[in-house]
């Protein structure tokens, strides 16, 4: 009844795999043929049942602890940052420059929240929740995100809290906290460990610090130059461990 | 060294990809064993990852995925588990009357979702591929490592099939 060819284009149409002057003639031939509109239908029809009832379903927790595990380095963790806080900052920044020639300019969630810090820089809305409290800020992404955030005020350091925002990552809310000093913006967003490298880099023109905890990798994005990003991580850091050890 | 490389590289391709390479084992090898299978292929990966760095790595680290589920599944099925059956059991899969009563006294989530699993996994796997994961063509090549028009002439036979079984052709 159908001709084979209809079938054929119907679903290189949903699919999206006809070129631009073929989906144009496609869209003409469908408003003129009701029995071609009819198997175009039908495909939609099958691929609206087939989402809605196969969820996406996430990786059993047991399953990702094991091959996060699988995945660690030997070594303890924050090797870079223990050893840069104990050689002072200028080896903090030494070692960030070092470590710059290493970042991966293709790592894909890097680029994402650049292109998030970038995007909220521009929008002039760098953040869904505005306050300078961090006992506004905090509850805020902790609703939102499974792992919350860590908001440390580092207003005595010269870098005022403004707010937070979530970003997207392979489908999960990031954390992620803003910071002004003078008129330039610092995100940082938080992560489980297994999702980032450390060390600084540049991206896009931003300079980017990631540095990582016992419990969590942290990025930073900011027009700011490096070495007062590096300022900022360090002090950033230094809030979350003095944070951990005074907490119940 | 080449191990912490391949560490690095594990971090940034595999556990990023990993919730899509659970739903490809399970929709391959069944709930039971796709953690099995995504164990063993984190493994592949890992050892794999020492040498050169994958150019395309979400296709990459799924071909691994999909290897294996089809190594397992052949493993535990024997001889009724070959290419002839992956594919070509699409017309055998569907119209017995039996079948389809079965299917209609069902809920439809029920009823989508076994005859998702009445597909020939070759078939399924293009569809889920295309539907569930979003891939285009070109990615889902990569993956199975098949010919395009292959994977053109899969997913036409896969939903051929479901809509039958499914019933999708009658209006409604």
């Amino acid at each position: 009844m159908t001709d084979e060819d209809d079938i054929l284009r119907a679903q290189l149409a949903l699919d999206g795999e006809l070129d631009a002057q073929a989906q144009l003639a496609f869209e003409r031939e469908l408003a003129e043929r009701p029995e071609l509109a009819a198997v175009y239908a039908r495909h939609a029809r099958l691929r609206q049942a087939l989402r809605e009832h196969t969820p996406r379903e996430a990786a059993p927790v047991r399953l990702r602890a094991r091959l996060e595990k699988l995945g660690a380095s030997a070594p303890p963790r924050r090797p870079w940052l223990g050893a840069a806080l104990a050689a002072g900052l200028a080896g903090f920044a030494a070692l960030a420059g070092f470590e710059a020639g290493r970042a991966r300019r293709d790592d894909p969630a890097l680029a994402a929240l650049v292109s998030g810090h970038e995007r909220a820089v521009l929008s002039g809305q760098p953040f869904d929740v505005a306050s300078s409290d961090r006992h506004t800020v905090k509850p805020w992404l902790a609703a939102r995100a499974p792992l919350g955030a860590f908001v440390p005020d580092l207003g005595a350091d010269g870098f005022a809290l403004i707010g937070g925002r979530l970003e997207i990552l392979d489908g999960r809310p990031v954390p992620t906290v803003v910071y002004r000093r003078r008129e330039h913006l610092i995100s940082v967003a938080e992560l489980p460990l297994s999702q980032t490298g450390a060390g600084a880099a540049v991206v896009e023109g931003y300079h980017v610090a990631r540095w990582r905890d016992e419990e969590r990798a942290y990025i930073a994005i900011s027009d700011l130059d490096a070495g007062e990003l590096a300022i900022f991580a360090e002090r950033f850091a230094k809030a979350a461990g003095n944070a951990k050890t005074t907490a119940p | 060294m080449s191990e912490d490389t391949a560490k690095r590289r594990f971090r940034e391709i595999v556990l990023p990809h990993l919730d899509d390479a659970w739903r490809l084992a399970r929709w391959l090898v069944g709930p039971e064993d796709a953690e099995d299978v995504v164990q063993d292929a984190a493994i592949r990966a890992l050892g794999a990852l020492a040498g050169a760095a994958p150019v395309k790595p979400r296709a990459w680290w799924l071909a691994v995925v999909r290897n294996t589920a089809l190594t397992h599944a052949r493993k535990r099925r024997g001889q009724n588990w070959n290419h002839a059956n992956e594919e070509e059991a699409a017309d055998a899969a569907d119209p017995s009357p039996d079948a389809e009563t079965a299917l209609i006294a069902q809920g439809e989530g029920a009823r989508v979702r076994e005859a998702l699993g009445r597909l020939p996994p070759l078939l399924r796997e293009a569809l889920m591929l295309r539907e569930i994961e979003e891939m285009n063509y070109r990615e889902i090549a990569a993956v199975t490592a098949a010919p395009i028009g292959t994977v053109m002439s899969r997913l036409a036979r896969a939903r051929a099939a479901l809509a039958r079984l499914l019933k999708v052709d009658h209006d409604g």
